[in-house]
């Protein structure tokens, strides 16, 4: 009886232990964070526009007069990061997911080309706000003004409607590499 | 080899002339016949609204002690919303003016976490319903929103500014999609033009896309779902899903396009993808 007590003891104690830093671990970040309401996320994410943005708020929703196109077009370069493997990267298969996964019908999260653009012939529901994409590999383009076109539309095109890709972090560095290196691929269904 | 070329580029032809009528046809025939039958399913949300409207709050008040049998004193009413109400101090969308008789009125009360949850909800038995039911009491009459009170003014240009502001993490907004490239086609799904063509008389809508009723409030929101980050960072948390309902924004908006609708004849509930 006496051991089972000892025991129950030792556990009760183990246990103590082994909790206390856990139950202070759970409560210190809710001290520190305070949670915000849906209206203060809202303001925070209305407030977040960045001054490219805000020069294309107008109705015409096209650079303004006043604004050096040049200019813009430069600072929006200056924000291009390019991967250390190079622009073209190496797994196409993970492009061609990005880009849109045939499996799906062309759905894909991030990059969802499809909805602007057509390409693989086989996808039949893309959308026309972009130009096809078929056969783009053997247009000539340098894949490094397709990488930069991934990454900030707005360095080649400003206000266009085409998300900054890269530059919000929607896709890495890596990943457009990939997307690039479909696009140029001679075997690849965009360009057969 | 020529021959199944042209072969090819035949059946590609015929296969994207099919996906333009595809995206053109509105609606299927099942459901153009519902409607001649006159079984739209919109009106099953209709007769629960109007069902609600005639069933006592707490308090013992319906909404129809006040508006009067069927509604008699709603009649129009619809037509010049989203407007200034003297009695809670603000501009209000037909959501939120339900809302603001129900706890005002009715004895439901607004703090209830329980009754809030039940009101917001799609297929609750209060928001949408009784929306869709008040709005049909202004059928056939023409839309006249008037800016005439200063709140409703602001309000109104702080729609337009929003219609046009450039947000998020995909650099949309409102107007670059669905004024600037109206007409053109996300995958098949055709982009209209709200503003111009006063799509607003055919709202609350039963959109068959997703089989429920939308009043304008759900439509407006669920437009910004999906594109806003509110911090820079590349993570779940980081995504703010929608605009808080009854807020501000969305009634800014919903004025916006409303007082674009001016001169339209009502005709809800609506039959939409």
């Amino acid at each position: 009886m006496r051991k089972f007590v000892l025991a129950g003891a030792f556990v009760g104690l183990g246990l103590l232990v082994a909790c206390q830093p856990a139950a202070q671990k759970a409560e210190a970040p809710k001290a520190e964070k305070k949670k915000l309401s849906s209206k203060e996320k809202f303001k925070i994410a209305l407030a977040n526009q960045d001054k490219w943005q805000k020069a294309c708020s107008n109705p015409t929703q096209l650079v303004p007069e006043g604004i050096d196109v040049e200019t813009f077009k430069k600072e929006m370069l200056a924000t291009v990061k390019f991967p250390e493997g190079g622009v073209v990267g190496k797994n196409i298969a993970r492009g061609e997911k990005l880009f849109g996964d045939p499996k799906k019908g062309g759905k894909s999260r991030r990059g969802n080309c499809y909805a602007c653009h057509c390409g693989d012939p086989k996808i039949l529901a893309c959308g026309n706000i972009g130009p096809s994409l078929r056969g783009y590999g053997k247009r000539g383009i340098d894949p490094k003004d397709t990488y930069i076109r991934i990454y900030n539309s707005w360095a080649q095109n400003p206000c266009s409607v085409m998300p900054r890709l890269g530059y919000h972090g929607v896709l890495k560095p890596e990943e457009i590499a990939d997307i690039v290196a479909y696009m140029h691929d001679p075997n690849s269904p965009l360009n057969k | 080899m020529r021959k199944r070329t042209l072969l090819a580029s035949a059946i590609m032809a015929g296969g994207a002339v099919l996906t333009a009528a595809v995206a053109q046809e509105q609606l299927p025939t099942h459901l153009k016949e519902l409607l001649e039958l006159g079984m739209h399913p919109g009106h099953a949300y209709v007769d629960e609204g109007r069902e609600m409207f005639h069933t006592p709050g707490p308090n013992g008040k319906s909404c129809a002690t006040c508006h009067g049998q069927d509604g008699k004193k709603l009649e129009g009413a619809y037509a010049k919303m989203p407007r200034y109400y003297k009695d809670i101090g603000k501009v209000a969308d037909i959501d939120t003016r339900i809302l603001a008789c129900m706890t005002k009125y009715m004895g439901y009360d607004k703090n209830d976490k329980k009754f809030m949850k039940k009101f917001k909800k799609w297929n609750g038995p209060y928001r949408v319903p009784l929306a869709s039911y008040v709005a049909s009491l202004s059928n056939g009459m023409r839309i006249d929103v008037k800016l005439d009170d200063p709140q409703e003014k602001e309000l109104y240009k702080m729609g337009e500014k929003l219609w046009y502001m450039r947000v998020g993490a995909r650099d949309f907004s409102c107007g670059i999609c669905h004024t600037v490239l109206a007409g053109k086609r996300i995958r098949l799904q055709g982009l209209p033009d709200p503003v111009k063509n006063k799509v607003y008389a055919h709202w609350p809508a039963y959109r068959f896309g997703s089989d429920r009723m939308w009043t304008m409030e759900d439509r407006v929101r669920s437009c910004f779902k999906a594109y806003l980050l509110y911090t820079k960072q590349w993570s779940k948390k980081d995504w703010v899903k929608k605009p808080p309902p009854f807020s501000d924004w969305v009634i800014a908006l919903e004025l916006y396009m409303k007082h674009a609708a001016n001169g339209a004849t009502v005709e809800v509930p609506g039959l939409l993808r």
